[in-house]
């Protein structure tokens, strides 16, 4: 087996400090770079081997936690889950996730995507409290309903549909695609009644009608993920209800105890534990 | 939910804007087209034949809504993009007056002329 001599990558690095004082700039590192070696890989390499301060975020290195978002040429991706072949250059650079504030280096600060995710009550409500306090079994669902809103479940909130949204860009104050698929994903779950206390908060003037659809964060997201739909549904449900279209339907109910049923083979007598 | 409401006003209101829009531009900027049907207008754009149209209440009532229906969309419109890039709930509420405001002066300036010759 012929060993790979490994090429020579520039990662220009955006560095900030806040306790410096100087604005963001970007530094350059040469890392050797291998068939199958991920950007967080060569973050990893640097942090290691040539400046320990280096900050980012890293968890898993497998596109699940959601941490290591970043800017890399130009693109929100995640660092664990974007080879440095893929990008075709010899040079990278990498700065921290735009429309969010920086703390340190790459790392950008996810408190108002959190907020936000917040605001919008992603957990299922109902009105039974009794059952939601004290449960006594799962709620039922049909698998066609779940179809409806599954893909939005799968959200890792690693903020980088936020940062590749041109409305977050410029409208502060806008939810973003995070929260807003969100919202959808609750607001569709038979489950769930809690619409109404759902609705004021995306029926604002930098809720859902500020979306654009320009669909940047259905193609940024690394989970392939389609938030654009998910608030153009949001808004097919906030037009049915601000014109009273929106059928009642009554929330699924609680499962039925699994009845009792004998087995159509009995246990071998060998297997079958002897009461005797 | 009155933001829906009002978005999906603002969206009629296009709809809208090029129906009427669209009546005005055939009848007075495209009489070759109108006589090509066999509707043959003197002089649409002549002054006469404006004030004659402007005092038959089909002509004013079609005026009055485009005229309503532009100022609504331009302005939603312009509050939205001023609102995107502003940052303070109090600065909106601002907009959000001086918008009305404009819009109902601009609504009484521009229908004051078929109004008064209506009732003259």
């Amino acid at each position: 087996m012929t060993e790979v001599s490994p090429e020579q990558v520039t990662f220009k690095i955006q560095r900030y400090n806040p306790e410096g004082g100087s604005p963001p700039h970007l530094q350059e590192f040469t890392v050797p770079a291998s068939k199958g070696m991920t950007v967080l890989d060569g973050l990893i390499y640097i942090k290691e081997n040539l400046d320990s301060t280096l900050a980012f975020r890293t968890s898993c290195r497998m596109a699940i936690c959601g941490s290591c978002g970043m800017l890399i040429n130009n693109y929100p991706h995640l660092a664990c889950h974007t080879q440095i072949e893929e990008l075709k250059s010899n040079t990278l650079t990498i700065k921290s996730l735009p429309n969010m504030p920086i703390i340190k280096d790459l790392v950008a600060d996810l408190t108002p995507l959190f907020d936000n995710h917040k605001l919008v009550k992603p957990y299922i409500i109902r009105q039974d409290s009794g059952e939601m306090e004290n449960p006594t079994a799962e709620f039922t669902q049909p698998p066609q309903e779940l179809n409806t809103f599954l893909q939005f479940a799968y959200c890792i909130k690693c903020g980088i549909c936020v940062s590749a949204c041109p409305t977050s860009a410029s409208d502060e104050l806008f939810l973003g695609p995070q929260a807003l698929a969100q919202c959808y994903r609750y607001c569709a779950d038979g489950r769930d009644e809690g619409q109404l206390e759902r609705f004021p908060v995306v029926d604002t003037d930098h809720g859902a009608w500020r979306c654009h659809l320009a669909g940047a964060c259905s193609e940024a997201c690394p989970k392939g993920l389609d938030p654009a739909l998910a608030i153009q549904l949001l808004k097919r449900q906030l037009a049915s209800q601000a014109f009273g279209l929106r059928k009642k339907q009554a929330p699924s109910t609680v499962a039925s105890p699994p009845t009792e049923t004998e087995p159509k083979v009995p246990f071998p007598e060998f297997t079958a534990k002897s009461s005797k | 939910m009155w933001r829906t409401r009002l978005h999906f006003l603002f969206l009629f209101a296009g709809v809208a804007i090029a129906v009427l829009l669209g009546i005005h531009m055939v009848t007075l900027h495209l009489d070759a087209i109108l006589g090509f049907f066999g509707v043959n207008a003197a002089d649409p754009t002549g002054w006469l034949s404006m004030i004659g149209r402007a005092s038959q209440g089909v002509w004013a009532s079609l005026y009055i809504a485009l005229l309503a229906f532009v100022l609504y969309h331009a302005l939603y419109g312009l509050r939205g993009v001023i609102l995107e890039v502003t940052t303070s709930v109090r600065t909106e509420r601002v907009i959000t007056r001086v918008f009305i405001g404009v819009g109902i002066l601009a609504f009484i300036w521009g229908s004051y002329v078929p109004v008064a010759l209506l009732s003259s």
